[in-house]
């Protein structure tokens, strides 16, 4: 055999394994996607399904909306909706506006028990929510913040503050004080040093520990549970309304499910490109 | 020590010392217990023939004023069921008639009662009603936490003449009268709730299965057994002879097992020397146990310990199991039209007894709404409690709603509700067959969840075979039921 034809079959069998390659990946991928997206895609097979039809049948079946119009037309399951959207995203703004500022205090001020302080914060996550509702619940009930938007607003720091603020302070304490004190010799005050030069560093933490934050606030159950109830009802608590007394509604818990993580994932796509960067870059942070 | 240590270590200690204060005044909540709750040992003035007699004095419903509590607003917490979709459509109404406004809030069962006990224990007074099962108010009431409804029905300014107490199902009744002393059986002292709606046990079929397989409805344990092993594999793979509870909670004993155990002669408890001793290895016991573990072995699902009410039911209306051993109504919800695959093959006949001819027993679940004794509006909420236990109210919410199995007699005996369910074969009758043996067979007791838990547990391990007998985890289960109850001191309550 010539030297000509062995480099053309070894060009060959070097594309081969490429095209093997390719396709090798590809499968796995698109294995990995049906995996990952099956849930998702049981949940709509669900929506669709009679009651009669859903222990019965898998993906053969008689599709109809009934589910759809018993949720969305037959309960107030769009009041729970935004009940929970002004309670969820008050909370997210109430922690970046208070979270940030504690979180550049505690990366770029010197005080004692900085340290201390910012573990406290942390150690809010440690206990479980159930321990501390009774207090909570009794305090509320007395100073009249139960079952009220500020009162939930309020209690969800705990899930969603020190999330943003330990993210955040690594961001802080990455960017060089030089750039501060640069701008402020360029004549910028204080505040438009702040917004102007480190809130666009900070983007990818603060955009990535929000979504989070909203998403671990959205998904709030024991709080919501305990603390409101006849005014206020989120959509944790009415989603399982489904569950009646006299049957299981999966259809109906799936239709209220698919709603429920609308917000979650609509926020996702439109944040996407910060999301991977910010936790990354959060989570080296030494 | 330096000065700086100590000073340090003080400040801890005034932090931990002030946190444990907070905490436990805020846990206790206020210290006054109203004197109307219903304590231990207390007696309601209001059997049902009392409140006749009440009933007669009082005035009708056209003549009583509807609008004296005008302006205040009741707190009501439901538990998501039936009959309180029922209540719910019909507030405008009740606001109309009494100016009464109502803020409700409506909960799964499952995190249900999680949310009551602590709204409870804080004494705020809210909720002002609560809707309850008769087991979690013996809970309730030993704390303190109920109002004894004797009070209002025994007031014939408070009640109407044609409120007719004695049409309420008075099994359902007694069933929520309790004296507060653990091992007194219910029926006597504080009446802690009144019911809305209740359920009792029955064996519901799938005609279909019998009529295929020749089968006739079992009547007895022998005859169950045997239809059990004609019907595994009855309708194709994966179906089974018959659907029981079987998860690891109180709930799997209280439908059929407590029932049949009762049938078979044994009980809960007993009491000796003050004390509450626990019965449950006793030979009727032993016997009875071993019944039911056969019975699951040879017609039950494979998956019955993981079974609730739900799976129970939705396996009956999936064409899975031939029959099941539950509530009458848990299988109604399946026969509806169009309710299951199975909707309109189902029908219900008496459980079966150890021979034909036998009482069988039942045991009681009562949906039921009660007063918290810390409410600041009890007249107001009386007059809510008293619109939604009405005849009218309770007709409604069977006939023109899906509350199940009403707790009027009026309605059970209205032809429109016989109409209603003429399309469930034999519930009525069944009804009839059992209502007059039902009670509640348990021993109340302050400890009740705790027990039948365990209970549960203890059964799930003998059929998995984690014992060497029946026997062995019945004088285990024994042991530890007897620790559970043992501080229950009778002598405090004579």
């Amino acid at each position: 055999m010539s030297q000509q034809t062995q480099l053309l079959d070894s060009s060959q069998n070097r594309k081969t394994m490429l095209i093997l390659e390719d396709f090798g990946r590809n499968l796995g991928l698109t294995f990995y996607a049906l995996f990952a997206l099956f849930p998702l895609v049981w949940m709509v097979i669900c929506s669709l399904k009679a009651d009669a039809e859903m222990y019965n049948t898998v993906f053969v079946f008689t599709p109809t909306l009934d589910n759809y119009k018993a949720v969305l037309l037959g309960t107030d399951y769009f009041k729970a909706f935004f009940q929970n959207l002004v309670v969820s995203g008050g909370a997210v703004l109430l922690t970046v506006v208070a979270g940030v500022p504690a979180a550049y205090a505690l990366a770029r001020y010197d005080f004692k028990k900085k340290e201390d302080v910012a573990f406290q914060i942390l150690s809010f996550k440690f206990a479980p929510e159930i321990m501390v509702i009774l207090p909570v619940f009794l305090i509320f009930q007395k100073i009249g913040l139960y079952d009220t938007y500020f009162g939930l607003i309020w209690v969800y720091q705990l899930i969603t503050m020190p999330l943003l603020i330990w993210v955040v302070r690594g961001y802080f304490e990455d960017i060089s004080v030089e750039v501060e004190q640069a701008a402020q010799l360029d004549g910028y005050r204080w505040f438009d040093v702040f917004f102007k030069t480190l809130v666009p560093l900070i983007k990818p933490g603060l955009v990535a520990s929000g979504l989070l934050a909203f998403i671990f606030a959205w998904n709030s159950f024991t709080f919501p549970l305990v603390l409101s109830g006849f005014n206020i009802q989120t959509i944790t608590i009415t989603s399982l309304r489904y569950i009646a007394s006299d049957t299981v509604h999966y259809g109906q818990v799936a239709v209220a499910a698919l709603i429920a993580v609308l917000p979650e994932i609509t926020a996702r796509l439109f944040i996407q490109k910060h999301l991977v960067r910010g936790l990354s870059f959060g989570a080296v942070k030494g | 020590m330096s000065q700086t240590k100590r000073f340090k270590q003080g400040v801890s200690i005034f932090l931990v010392l002030t946190l444990a204060i907070g905490m436990f005044s805020g846990c206790g909540g206020s210290a006054q217990t109203p004197p109307s709750s219903a304590a231990p040992g207390s007696s309601s003035p209001a059997p049902q023939s009392k409140v006749a007699d009440v009933q007669q004095q009082a005035q009708s419903s056209d003549d009583f004023d509807w609008k004296q509590y005008e302006g205040a607003t009741v707190k009501v917490s439901f538990v998501q069921h039936t009959v309180a979709d029922a209540i719910v459509s019909k507030l405008p109404e009740f606001t109309e008639k009494t100016g009464i406004q109502v803020e409700y809030s409506i909960t799964p069962e499952a995190s249900y009662f999680d949310k009551l006990s602590t709204s409870l224990s804080s004494r705020s007074g809210d909720p002002d009603l609560f809707m309850s099962g008769a087991y979690q108010l013996w809970d309730y009431s030993t704390a303190g936490f109920v109002e004894d409804l004797g009070n209002f029905l025994g007031d014939a300014s408070k009640i109407t003449s044609d409120y007719d107490f004695e049409d309420i199902v008075p099994s359902a009744v007694a069933a929520l009268r309790w004296n507060g002393i653990p091992g007194y059986p219910v029926g006597e002292g504080a009446q802690l709730a009144l019911p809305l709606a209740f359920e009792i046990y029955s064996l519901a079929y799938n005609t279909r299965a019998f009529a295929e397989n020749n089968l006739e409805v079992p009547k007895t344990y022998e005859d169950l057994l045997k239809v059990c092993d004609a019907l595994q594999g009855w309708n194709g793979p994966g179906s089974y002879a018959i659907a029981l509870r079987g998860a690891r909670d109180w709930g799997t004993i209280h439908p059929g097992y407590m029932s049949t155990y009762a049938n078979f002669g044994a009980v809960d408890f007993a009491q000796q020397d003050d004390k509450l001793v626990s019965m449950v290895n006793s030979p009727e016991a032993i016997a009875m146990t071993e019944f039911w573990v056969e019975l699951i072995k040879r017609g039950g699902s494979s998956s019955w310990s993981n079974y609730t009410w739900y799976e129970a039911g939705a396996d009956l209306g999936a064409g899975k199991a031939a029959m099941m051993f539950d509530a009458d109504n848990n299988g109604i919800h399946q026969n509806w039209d169009g309710a299951s695959q199975e909707a309109g093959n189902i029908a219900w006949t008496v459980m079966p007894v150890a021979k034909e001819g036998d009482t069988p027993n039942s045991n009681y679940w009562t949906w039921a709404m009660a007063m918290n004794s810390a409410s600041k509006n009890k007249d107001a909420a009386w007059m809510f409690l008293m619109y939604f236990t009405s005849k009218e109210f309770a007709h409604y919410a069977s006939v023109d709603m899906n509350s199940l199995d009403p707790a009027r007699t009026s309605v059970w005996d209205s032809d429109a509700f016989k109409s209603k369910m003429a399309k469930q074969p034999g519930y009525i009758e069944t009804y009839n067959a059992t209502i007059d043996s039902t009670t509640i067979l348990f021993t109340p007791q302050p400890y009740f969840f705790e027990t039948t838990t365990e209970w549960a547990a203890t059964l799930q391990d003998i059929v998995a075979g984690q014992y060497g007998s029946v026997k062995e985890g019945m004088n285990a289960l024994k042991a530890k039921i007897d620790k559970a109850v043992s501080d229950i001191d009778l002598s405090a309550y004579y």
